[in-house]
Order: C-alpha cells, then sequence, then structure tokens
C-alpha cells in the first residue's frame, strides 16, 4: 500500500489509499462535520455538511483552480496530489446554512433529550452554525415511535443521515428500518408489523449523530455527562469485543462498543450490550464465609491466605499433595488464573488442575444475515470471555491437567480431598455430575459470583467480582490478548478476585495485572504483546 | 542558570508565545515577572502606632447608634417577634418546586440544577412523563437543605423556572433525614409560598 500525498488546507499529509478525502481528513485530525459518513457503511453524500473546495482543471483555460461547486468529502476517493481546502468562506457558509436546515423543525428539547452532551446537532450548532434561526412558521412536530422491543424513534429529532438505515440492511442485514415519504415530510419508520428487531438493534443507537434513536433500557436514567467511562472488554461470549463502560458513583448505567478492528469493528451485539444487569444484582455474594460444621464464620479478607494456605497445607500433609483439585473458570481473566493455578500448585505441585464447563448456546450467529454475504459481525456460541486464556494458563501450568468431565469423574471416585472450585459465571453452571461428586470432597473453596450447590458445599466462599469490577485481560476467540480495566469499585463485602488472588500467592502490593502479565510472560510469549485498540480519530463518530 | 534567561522580558515574550520557557528542574511558569506587583507597607504615624484614638473612634459610632433612638429602630429587629422586611423578589431561602397551571410538576427532570449545584445536594431520578403534552418528570426530586449552600445556582440553571428560592429561611428539623426535602416537601414549599412570591418568569421553551 503506497502513500497517497494529498493537500488540505495548504498543509500536505500523507495517507493510506483507497480512503475518501473526509476519513484523511478525520484522521490527520481535521474536524470536518459529517453525519451521514460512517466508515463502517456505505456511502450516500446525502447530509451534504462535509462539503468541500476542490481543485481541478479549468476547462477553458486547463489550469488547476477552485471548482466553482463544492464536492461532498466523503464520497471524494484520495488521489495522489489532490488538493482541498475547507478553510474557507464557501465551506462554511455551506456548513452553516446546513446546520440552520437541520434545525428547522428541531424541537430544541435539549434539556429532556437523553442525547444532549453527546449530541452533534449540539456540537456542529455551536461550532459550525449560526446563533439564531430564521423560521418563521410553525415547526413540524412529529410524535415519538416505538420501532422495536429496545429502541425508541424520535422523528422531530432526526437530520435523515440514513445511518440507521443502512446499518440495518449492510451490517445486521434484516432491513427493519426504512425512509418513508420525500423531502421535509421524510422520515424514519418500519414496516408494518415488522418492528426493528435485531440482535444487533442498538448499534444504531450508537451510530445516530443526534437524539432520533434511543435505548429504552437507559432512557431517562442519566444524564450523559455524569458518567465515567472505562475501556473494558466484553464478557458474554468469545468474540472478545471492544466496550465501553459508562458508570456513575459505582453503578454501571451502559455499555457502548469501542472500535477494534478486526475484532467487532465499530458494533456490539445487544445480548452483550444489555447483559451486564448482573453486575447489580441483589443475590450475588457479598461476604468471605468460612464454615466450620454448621457454624458460619464470616472472616476478615486478610485472613483469607492465611485460612486456605492453612487449611490446604493440612490436607496435603494429611492426604498428599495429589490428593488437592482445582477447577479454573472460563470467566477468570488470564491473570487471576495463572495466580490460582500457581498458588495451588505452589501448595500441592501434584494437583489436578481443569477448566470448568464452558457454556455453549447454539452456534454461532453471523451477521449480515441472507445467503453468500460476506460475514461483518459473530455472536458466537461460547458464553464466556477467556476459555482460550485459561487453556493457555493450563497448558503452561504442566503437570496434570484433564478435562472437566474427567475432573469430575475422578472426584466422584473420592481422589481429591480438597478441592478449590472457582467459576464467577453469572448464569447457573453446576452440572448434577459435579453436585454428585462435591460430596466426595472434604474440603471445598468456591469463588462464585451467585449461591448455588458448590457454595452451599463449600467450606470457603470466596466472593467473586464480575468482570467490571475486576482487571485483567482475556483471550478472544483469535487469540488476541485484551487487557481491560475495572471500571467500578467492587460491591460492599467484596474484593477484587486479582486482590486476594494475588495476597494468595503472597505477592504484596496491590494487584497490577500488567506487572503480573510480565511475569506470565515467561512462560506464555503471548501475554508480552497484549492487543489494544487504536484510536478513533478525535472528530470520527 | 544566568537571571536573563530565567525571567523572560519584554521581546522575548513576543517571540515565543508557542514554546513557554521551562525552568531548569521545574514545571512551566505560567507568570511573568513583569505581572508581579509590590507593594510596599506604608508607615504608620505615631498616633496610628498608639492604637488607642482607632479605639476611642470605633467606641463613638458604637455609642452613637446605642443612644440615638432613629439609628437603633432601623438596625435592630426584635426576632422572632418582629420579623425582618425581605427583598422577596431575590432572597435565596428555602427550595421551591413550582407547580404549573394545571397543579402539576412543572420539573421536567433536565439535570440541569443538578449539575450546576456546587455543593452537590441535588438528587434527581427522571422518567417518562404521564402526560402527553410533556416528555419527561422527576418521579424523585431530593434536596439536601443541609448541604445547600443557597447560591442560587440551580435557580439560575432551571430552563422552565421550575425550581426557586423563596424567602423563607426559618428553616428547622430535627434530624438530618428530615432536612432532605423530597418532591412532595418541595411542592408544598411552593403551596405556602405562592401567594407570597408567585412563579417567576413566564415559561420560554414552550414547556408549560
Amino acid at each position: 500500500m503506497s502513500a497517497i500525498k494529498i493537500t488540505i488546507d495548504g498543509k500536505q499529509i500523507e495517507c493510506r489509499d483507497k480512503i475518501p478525502v473526509l476519513q484523511a481528513a478525520l484522521e490527520a485530525g481535521w474536524d470536518v462535520p459529517h453525519y451521514c459518513y460512517h466508515p463502517g457503511l456505505s456511502i450516500v453524500a446525502s447530509c451534504r455538511l462535509c462539503l468541500m473546495e476542490m481543485k481541478m482543471p479549468n476547462p477553458r483555460t486547463k489550469e488547476m483552480d477552485w471548482s466553482p461547486r463544492l464536492v461532498p468529502s466523503c464520497q471524494t476517493p484520495v488521489k495522489d496530489g489532490l488538493e482541498v481546502r475547507f478553510d474557507s468562506d464557501k465551506v462554511r457558509e455551506n456548513q452553516s446554512s446546513c446546520m440552520e436546515y437541520f434545525l428547522l423543525n428541531h424541537p430544541l428539547d435539549c434539556p429532556v433529550c437523553d442525547q444532549a452532551g453527546e449530541c452533534y446537532l449540539q456540537d456542529y450548532s455551536l461550532k459550525f452554525g449560526e446563533a439564531s434561526s430564521r423560521m418563521v412558521e410553525h415547526k413540524n412536530k412529529n410524535p415519538k415511535k416505538d420501532i422495536g422491543s429496545k429502541t425508541l424513534l424520535y422523528q422531530d429529532r432526526c437530520v435523515m443521515c440514513s445511518r440507521c438505515v443502512r446499518f440495518c440492511d449492510e451490517v445486521a442485514g434484516t432491513g427493519e428500518l426504512c425512509i418513508v415519504n420525500r423531502g421535509s415530510r421524510a422520515e424514519i419508520d418500519v414496516f408494518p408489523g415488522a418492528p426493528l428487531e435485531n440482535a444487533l438493534q442498538g448499534n444504531v443507537v450508537d451510530i445516530c449523530p443526534v437524539g432520533s434513536l434511543l435505548d429504552k433500557d437507559f432512557l431517562m436514567k442519566q444524564r450523559v455527562w455524569f458518567l465515567k467511562e472505562t475501556p473494558s472488554i466484553c464478557a458474554g461470549c468469545s468474540q472478545g469485543c471492544a466496550i465501553r463502560i459508562d458508570h456513575n458513583e459505582g453503578v454501571v448505567w451502559r455499555l457502548k462498543p469501542r472500535w477494534n478492528p478486526g475484532v467487532n469493528d465499530w458494533w456490539i451485539c445487544d445480548e452483550g450490550r444489555f447483559g451486564w444487569k448482573y453486575v447489580h444484582d441483589a443475590k450475588r455474594l457479598d461476604r468471605l464465609i468460612v464454615r466450620r460444621g454448621a457454624k458460619e464464620e464470616m472472616p476478615d479478607w486478610s485472613a483469607l491466605p492465611e485460612i486456605a494456605r492453612f487449611r490446604l497445607e493440612q490436607i496435603v500433609t494429611s492426604d498428599g499433595a495429589d490428593k488437592v483439585g482445582a477447577v479454573l473458570s472460563p470467566f477468570m481473566a488470564c491473570e487471576e488464573a495463572w495466580l490460582l493455578a500457581k498458588f495451588i500448585r505452589e501448595i500441592a505441585p501434584q494437583a489436578t488442575l481443569a477448566m470448568g464447563p464452558v457454556p455453549m448456546e447454539g452456534s454461532d450467529e453471523t451477521f449480515p444475515k441472507g445467503n453468500g454475504r460476506d460475514t461483518r459481525f459473530t455472536i458466537r456460541a461460547e458464553k464466556c470471555p477467556n476459555r482460550r486464556g485459561v487453556e493457555m494458563v493450563l497448558a503452561a501450568a504442566g503437570g496434570s491437567v484433564v478435562s472437566f468431565d474427567d475432573w469430575v469423574k475422578k472426584a466422584g471416585e473420592g481422589a481429591f480431598s480438597a478441592a478449590w472450585i472457582a467459576s464467577g459465571s453469572p448464569k447457573p453452571w453446576v452440572t448434577p455430575e459435579l453436585e454428585k461428586a462435591l460430596g466426595k470432597i472434604r474440603m471445598v473453596f468456591a469463588q462464585d459470583l451467585f449461591a448455588n450447590k458448590v457454595t452451599e458445599a463449600a467450606t470457603v466462599v470466596v466472593p467473586s467480582c464480575s468482570w467490571a469490577e475486576r482487571s485483567g485481560s482475556f483471550v478472544n476467540v483469535d487469540g488476541k490478548v485484551q487487557p481491560f480495566e475495572a471500571s467500578i469499585a467492587p460491591i460492599e463485602g467484596c474484593q477484587k478476585d486479582g486482590n486476594f488472588l494475588a495476597a494468595l500467592c503472597g505477592i504484596s502490593g496491590l494487584y497490577n495485572p500488567a506487572k503480573i502479565r510480565e511475569l506470565m510472560s515467561a512462560t506464555m510469549p503471548a501475554f508480552a504483546s497484549p492487543h489494544e485498540p487504536p484510536p478513533m480519530p478525535a472528530h470520527a463518530h | 542558570m544566568s537571571a536573563a534567561s530565567d525571567i523572560r522580558g519584554f521581546d522575548e515574550r513576543e517571540q515565543s508565545v508557542a514554546a513557554p520557557r521551562l525552568p531548569e528542574g521545574g514545571a512551566p511558569r505560567n507568570w511573568r515577572e513583569t505581572d508581579v506587583i509590590r507593594v510596599d507597607q506604608p508607615e504608620l504615624t505615631m498616633s496610628e502606632r498608639l492604637y488607642l484614638p482607632q479605639i476611642f473612634g470605633g467606641m463613638k459610632t458604637t455609642l452613637r447608634h446605642m443612644f440615638r433612638k432613629k439609628l437603633r429602630d432601623e438596625t435592630v429587629v426584635q426576632y422572632p417577634e418582629q420579623k425582618r422586611v425581605l427583598r422577596k423578589e431575590n432572597y435565596r431561602g428555602v427550595h421551591r418546586l413550582n407547580r404549573d397551571e394545571q397543579g402539576r410538576v412543572a420539573c421536567v427532570a433536565c439535570f440541569m440544577c443538578e449539575t450546576a449545584c456546587p455543593a452537590h445536594c441535588i438528587h434527581i431520578e427522571g422518567a417518562d412523563s404521564p402526560w402527553p403534552d410533556r416528555e419527561k418528570y422527576p418521579i424523585r426530586f431530593d434536596i439536601d437543605e443541609l448541604r445547600c449552600i443557597y447560591c442560587g445556582m440551580c435557580e439560575e440553571a432551571c430552563p422552565v423556572d421550575a425550581i426557586e428560592l423563596t424567602p423563607e429561611y426559618h428553616l428547622v428539623g430535627a434530624s438530618r433525614e428530615e432536612m432532605i426535602f423530597d418532591k412532595e416537601k418541595l411542592l408544598m414549599v411552593f403551596d405556602r409560598t405562592k401567594d407570597d412570591k408567585p412563579r417567576k418568569s413566564p415559561p420560554i421553551t414552550g414547556y408549560p
């Protein structure tokens, strides 16, 4: 791919080939207003905001001169030697006229609009528009439309960029949305009896540059300027989509996709987007419990390393080191799995390790729907984020590593006197075989999110945290190591899994996943260079 | 390091606007030597150094107010028998939530007051409104009157003039919980004070 040199506003920049001038300008840091252009969708050049002046040969003199007509920069591919400008009166005049036009029928209800604060009508009318409108006629009023189970359409606020329509056609492939009527009466709508019901519908809210399409789930919950953003990785399936967790005062409010080319591009599925509700479930385990016979004790977290070490060492001395087993979970971060494996192997080098059950639901769902179309998005059947990461950790741990079924079988035969069973699955996961085998294990350490048969049978119950409270890295289906950060503090009574696992291993100080990854990279070189998605151009959306 | 390179002179300042000079080993300085105004302390005279003439001067004012009935009556208020005359239009006392013509809460739950509040004492929960002419309304609206600093920023931020400060200043409560005013209580303040101070300005946004 050869570098192309183009000149924007008199400055020469280098850019990739086969991209529109608009994309090149955005990547070079220009703030070019645009609504309809989205790098992941086809180009329609309908919003007319990104128009630019371009040098063309004058038909009379054959000299290169600024063309009298403006051209859409989103529809003009870059070409070596191209000269364009955005910094001219003509361009600015067009931008301000366009903004005035977009706001003709706008109800100006920013105070009650959920998009306010992240709305490109607000931003662009401030930067490129005029302070007042010359509209004297009555504004068209359009009632809001319920177009799907998760999405609301406020037609009043729409700028007819058609991003949502193109998304449903091109990425989801379901094509529920359409534009009805023409001209000033044009509006977005669904076909009668066919509401917007695809598994990616949340994305139309993200790509809507204005407050026209809104999430019912997030509707009127928070103003966006209160939210803090933390980059994270979706824990819903093994695709490992890059997301952003929006939270405020320790409460998660919504998830948004982050651009991660090759993994999820700009999109996430609804299952991931709305599947975080268990984070704030009141039924979550929230205290460390140690059972002595029928008595339950709730020791301080600082006592856990001593309790765990002492009890496991007792078993090792009385029954032998091969009588210890551990189940790592595909919901754990790689660092946590590595720490737990390290801790178990330190105490009992002959311990038998396994990975817990990998939840599978149906088969991989690919988008766009329809035969013979190139896959642009995949929802994986494997509903856990880190099977590959834990497999890598187990492979590196060496020694006795078996499959979960074999582990349960061995446990049922009484092979283990003590076992550490970790899960962190938001859904019930305990198999009947495991339930039966639990009776044969004298001492169970259960590390989990919700109460189940394992935590009931456990001697020590260690409450786990949801992925939003933890940090570490997941390895996705393509083997990409993707770090994620903790967005909120653990709920009252819980501790970050990494914290107590690091304490178990005797690692002093705060749990730092990057440091752990450094240690891990000695045996697993993949962890030396985790995958970080490139940043979006500052003014792209 | 020489003094000339540390202190940025006039000509140098004009040249190097883009790249501020870093003093050695320190953060960039965001002030200039020429910005500094040096003030000399005035020398005290003999009588000033004695302090006694000033004390007697002050006592004179005090005694004048004590013995002149007219001045005394203007300054001293026999609270609580006597109430002070307030400027009702802009006195900043207890908050109220205004009602519209139909008696509904006028607030549209836009969170502007919560955003503007420097004391973080306002907590709102919005919801879809049950009325066809309105989009959003508050299902919860709490103001912690103890935390509030009565600056009036909420009143200024409100796009529909729903929240206002009233001339009510005798604010008492037996507990902290009692001093967290909820929506109902704030509407009650409106009912109590609306005759005294009617709702301020006409709506500007088209919302009732």
